[in-house]
């Protein structure tokens, strides 16, 4: 191999140098072997939010075209009362998803560490649902929420006949079925990053603080939750990007429906781009749902970037 | 049924002819039936279509009209344009206007096209005057199906005619203790009850509205009365159960017994045949109330359109497609398999079809000659998609919530609509 | 005496400690046992459903014991349930996935080490803000992404390949695969890499000889992620493919989509499950090391 002939050649001392191409190949070679990545990665994110940008300001209807009419397509948006329901929807899930699958998943991490029998049971039946796609995921909890069929069915069936259950079928309660089923869904990948945090904790830590006599959930609060606080950012990002990125979801599970009550930026912008041939304005809903992306992701990426430089001069 | 001999001898020679070409016909028809009987009846194009000589390929895409179109769009920004697709009403002109569509007129010429299809399907078919759709069939919507089991025990005596009528027979199958109307909310169904209830009450008032899309009879009082008795329907005479019911289970309620009416097109009768039913015992199939005492039509139909191609076997394919699907025999099989009747006046209804498949053909020419037929709003037929979605989107959130007026409904949907101009 | 006192006092205490730790292990016990049922009860619905007949499912509602057992649910959905037009099951569309999943997974796993290596071990003037600019590939929604892939899939030929959609999920999984490796590779003390390069050793070398062998944790996280993330993925898979080249995720929408006629539950159950197999089997096997990964670094 050639690597072990420059190595040869390296430990033979300094009055052997070799061939300047290949010094220069070598002191290149990081930049080659991103080159391929970073080119994908710039055209797949800044040249396709470009384009889409520059439609979301163009007269494209059936097919893309490229007439400039300004902001026309975002006035059009904003008055349309299924966007502006579909938009404060994102909000309202994202909310409730976040902090519920946060919060079920923190718990069930720190169940999990208490040194259980069958940690590798547990866990697996808390993750199965993370690989489970959300049609399939949808298509089942909606015959869960089945009003004739479903859970109202069995608990009737069991006697108790006057019992209602009909969250994902009534306007004003779907979005929280919604919610459930997608906390159902992801809160074992919280679980999962919260358990290798609280692994990742120093023992000693923990240590100190029982010789001082503080409980166990005291011991949580004070000492080990602090110290795995950048974990609750790391799950928050990750569950941000799906909360925006919900679309299979909902499409299984109730349509946009009742009326138009569950609908959610990403089905719109698919409705409209594809379905209705509005492709201009589903440019801009698409643009849209970016900015309210930007308005978590800038500063975490300057968060990252600070971070990083701080990693290397520390280390 | 001399007309299937005629058919196959002609696409015979069709195949002979095409043989003696160097294209070879082939074809892959991008569609959205994906199951059931609608993927029989499709698989039948498939074999027809084969034993015409041509080689037959299909992409059909399941759930949501807008994976299909996604797929199209996708397919046309590639730059490889699919052969045939199936498209509806509106989007058949708008692609037109691409100029991205095969022209069909000589086809259409040789075989007499012309002559034999319904009329109002003309101009959707030949959007700017020359063929790039063939059409498959022709469903009814304005159909009323009913249970004569619920209507006799509630004491209605005939199937309501007109919309005051309707009112009276449900408030006895309410007294009655079952439910009137059977129904699943979701914006299409919400939107079909919706425009039979504006066709019935005002034939003038659906044309201004849903075919022309204007935006002051959208605004009228006479939208605010439809709407007045379509929150009638559906507060009282359709059950809490409709929201989050499947939509395919509607018909089996009207035909177990559980309800007395159900308004939907007459793909329903797939359903019902499927469930094991019975035209005359189990359910009947009416013309939905009408206030104007004529014999009325809403249209629907699906079709096909072809798009320009480069390679001679896919050209040639299109043509032998095209005469495939407006076949008498194809026509026939295609829709005794899906409920509606043949886009083609010419075939003898007779044999094989259901009952109401026959009112259906006899509705339509009785319609076309009393000047009653429209083509339907809610199943895209008229008025280019962003107006129709616009006005499903506000139909389907004033049947979900209770506490929107009918006056408040009407300016909303008007304002929808406006907002897309 | 004092000595005995000192025992019982210890004794007491040591009694109520017990019973305290006693109490808290039934709690936690408890506590899991309910959320394990909440999490399972989905999946067991629809294991029971495709074993039962679509009869007892009419008859029983979804949610209820077998009374009856069969197996043709899962024989019809593999092999001849009719989707679109042809009656062969999901075993064409399941084998199209695999063929999909495969490669894009270890292509996508492959780069993300290489550059997720470079980005922490053979830094420069601007490594940061690339790597900054490749995480953002994370968020994008695939919406947006879909009419220009169209285009560019066009422009290479690889529309209704299996081909193009490799490419699209290649690309679209390398921010995920770097970001995971990179921090991970980052927790590999740098002296190692220093000492291998006074040795003299290479990049290359160093990346075979030192990073791959402590790799594996991290290999199997992005593995499991991208695995089932592609074999998932519904949107691009039925847009860019035709006919019977589409991959499992179109096949099962066909199946649980609403058609004209009755649904068939059981076969609707069996197909799920069959869609749902390989994402799972990959989680059960590899679940272990998807948190051992984690803790080791991937989270940073």
């Amino acid at each position: 191999m050639s690597t072990i002939d420059a190595d040869a050649g390296r430990i033979s001392g300094a009055d052997n140098p070799r061939p300047t191409w290949r010094e220069r190949l070598v002191r290149i070679s990081p930049i080659l072997i991103l080159a391929p990545s970073l080119a994908a990665s710039f055209i797949y994110v800044f040249v396709f939010t470009i384009w889409t940008l520059y439609i979301s300001l163009s007269n494209s209807s059936l097919l893309p075209s490229y007439g400039f009419v300004g902001l026309d397509n975002y006035a059009s948006l904003w008055s349309n009362r299924r966007w502006n329901i579909a938009y404060s929807n994102l909000f309202l899930f994202s909310a409730f998803y976040i902090v519920g699958a946060m919060a079920i998943g923190l718990a069930l991490a720190i169940l999990i560490d208490q040194k259980v029998r069958g940690e590798a049971i547990w866990r697996t039946i808390f993750l199965y649902p993370l690989a489970v796609s959300f049609i399939v995921t949808g298509t089942v909890w909606s015959w869960l929420y089945n009003p004739t069929d479903g859970i109202q069915m069995l608990v009737r069936g069991l006697g108790w006949t006057d019992f209602n259950f009909a969250l994902a079928s009534d306007r004003n309660t779907a979005i929280y079925a919604i919610i459930i089923t997608g906390i159902w869904q992801s809160s074992g990948f919280a679980m999962a990053l919260f358990l290798a945090g609280l692994r990742s904790v120093d023992p000693d830590l923990v240590k100190a603080a029982q010789i001082d006599g503080a409980s166990t959930f005291r011991t949580y609060r004070r000492v080990i939750l602090p110290v795995i606080a950048p974990i609750f950012l790391a799950v928050a990002v990750v569950q941000i990007q799906f909360a925006i990125k919900t679309f299979d979801l909902v499409a299984a599970l109730t349509r946009g429906g009742p009326g138009i009550s569950t609908t959610f930026p990403a089905i719109y912008v698919y409705d409209l781009m594809f379905q209705r041939g509005q492709i201009g304005e589903g440019a801009a809903a698409a643009i849209m749902m970016l900015a309210a992306l930007a308005v978590v992701l800038v500063p975490y990426s300057f968060f990252i970037v600070w971070r990083h430089r701080r990693e290397s001069r520390h280390g | 049924m001399t007309f299937t001999w005629k058919a196959s001898a002609g696409l015979l020679t069709f195949a002979l002819l095409s043989g003696t070409a160097l294209a070879e016909p082939r074809t892959n028809l991008l569609h959205q039936w994906a199951t059931g009987s609608d993927a029989a009846a499709i698989a039948k194009l498939g074999e027809m279509y084969t034993a015409a000589g041509g080689k037959w390929e299909q992409t059909s895409i399941a759930g949501h009209t807008a994976n299909t179109l996604a797929k199209l769009r996708a397919d046309v920004i590639a730059g490889n344009a699919p052969p045939a697709v199936q498209l509806k009403g509106p989007e058949i002109a708008e692609w037109n206007e691409t100029g991205m569509t095969a022209n069909l007129d000589e086809l259409a010429t040789a075989e007499g096209w012309e002559k034999v299809v319904a009329p109002e399907l003309l101009p959707v078919m030949k959007p700017t005057g020359s063929w790039v759709a063939a059409p498959m069939n022709i469903h009814r919507i304005n159909w009323l199906w009913s249970s004569p089991k619920v209507m006799k025990e509630a004491g209605v005596e005939a199937v309501p005619k007109t919309w005051e009528e309707f009112n009276a027979a449900c408030e006895k199958v309410v007294a009655a203790g079952k439910i009137c109307i059977a129904h699943s909310t979701a914006d299409w169904t919400d939107s079909t009850v919706f425009e039979v209830v504006v066709y019935g009450q005002d034939i003038d008032l659906y044309r201004k509205a849903f075919v022309e899309g204007d935006v002051d009879a959208l605004r009228s009082d006479g939208m605010v009365k439809a709407l007045t008795q379509l929150r009638l329907m559906t507060s009282k005479y359709m059950d809490p159960g409709m929201v989050g019911r499947d939509w395919d289970t509607m018909s089996a309620m009207v035909g177990r017994g559980d309800a007395a009416f159900h308004i939907m097109g007459d793909w329903t009768i797939g359903l019902l045949t499927a469930a094991g039913f019975k035209e005359g015992t189990d359910y009947t199939c009416s013309q939905a109330p009408t206030d104007w005492g004529k014999p009325g039509f809403i249209l629907n139909a699906d079709s096909v359109v072809f798009f320009k191609q480069k390679d001679p076997d896919f050209i040639e394919g299109q043509q032998l497609l095209a005469k495939t699907i407006l076949s008498p025999e194809f026509q026939t099989v295609f829709n005794q398999a899906k409920g509606s009747i043949p886009a083609r006046l010419d075939v003898d209804l007779s044999q094989g079809f259901n009952p109401c498949q026959q009112l259906s053909q006899k509705d339509l020419q009785a319609s076309i000659e009393a000047g009653t037929l429209v083509r339907s709003m809610a199943h895209n037929m008229t008025i280019p998609q962003k107006y129709r979605g616009a006005i499903m989107d506000t139909v389907t959130e004033f049947v979900n919530t209770p506490a929107m007026t009918p006056e408040q409904a009407a300016t909303a949907i008007a304002d929808a609509v406006e907002a897309q101009m | 005496m004092a000595d005995a006192a000192l025992a019982r006092v210890h004794d007491r205490e040591a009694a109520a400690a017990f019973r305290r730790h006693y109490l808290s292990r039934l709690a936690i016990y408890g506590l899991l046992s309910i959320f394990a049922i909440i999490y399972l009860v989905p999946l067991l619905v629809v294991v029971f459903n495709s074993f039962r007949d679509q009869a007892e499912i009419a008859q029983n509602g979804l949610i209820a014991f077998p009374r009856s057992f069969a197996f043709h649910a899962w024989a019809d959905a593999w092999s001849s349930y009719c989707i679109g037009g042809t009656c062969e099951g999901m075993k064409r569309n399941f084998m199209n996935s695999l063929w999909m999943a495969i490669p894009a997974t270890i292509l996508s796993t492959l780069l993300g080490a290489l550059n997720g290596y470079v980005l922490s071990k053979w830094r420069f003037k601007g490594s940061e803000v690339l790597f900054t600019l490749m995480l953002l590939g994370v968020f994008m929604p695939g919406q947006i992404a879909l009419m220009p892939w169209a285009f560019i899939l066009g422009k290479l030929g690889l529309t209704n390949s299996t081909y193009g959609l490799i490419l699209v999920h290649v690309i679209q999984g390398i921010s995920f695969t770097t970001l995971f490796c990179r921090n991970y590779y980052v927790s590999i003390p740098d002296d190692l890499i220093k000492a291998a390069r006074i040795d003299g050793a290479g990049l290359w070398r160093i990346f075979r000889r030192i990073i791959l062998p402590l790799s594996p944790p991290i290999l199997i996280v992005t593995v499991i992620w991208q695995f089932t993330g592609i074999w998932n993925e519904y949107l691009f898979g039925v847009v860019f493919t035709s006919g019977r080249e589409q991959p499992i995720t179109a096949a099962l929408v066909a199946l649980t989509a609403s058609g004209t006629n009755v649904r068939n539950y059981d076969v609707m159950s069996a197909a799920v499950l069959i869609g749902a197999l390989p994402p799972l089997l990959v989680y059960f096997f590899g679940g272990k090391y998807f948190v051992r990964g984690l803790t080791q670094g991937a989270i940073k």
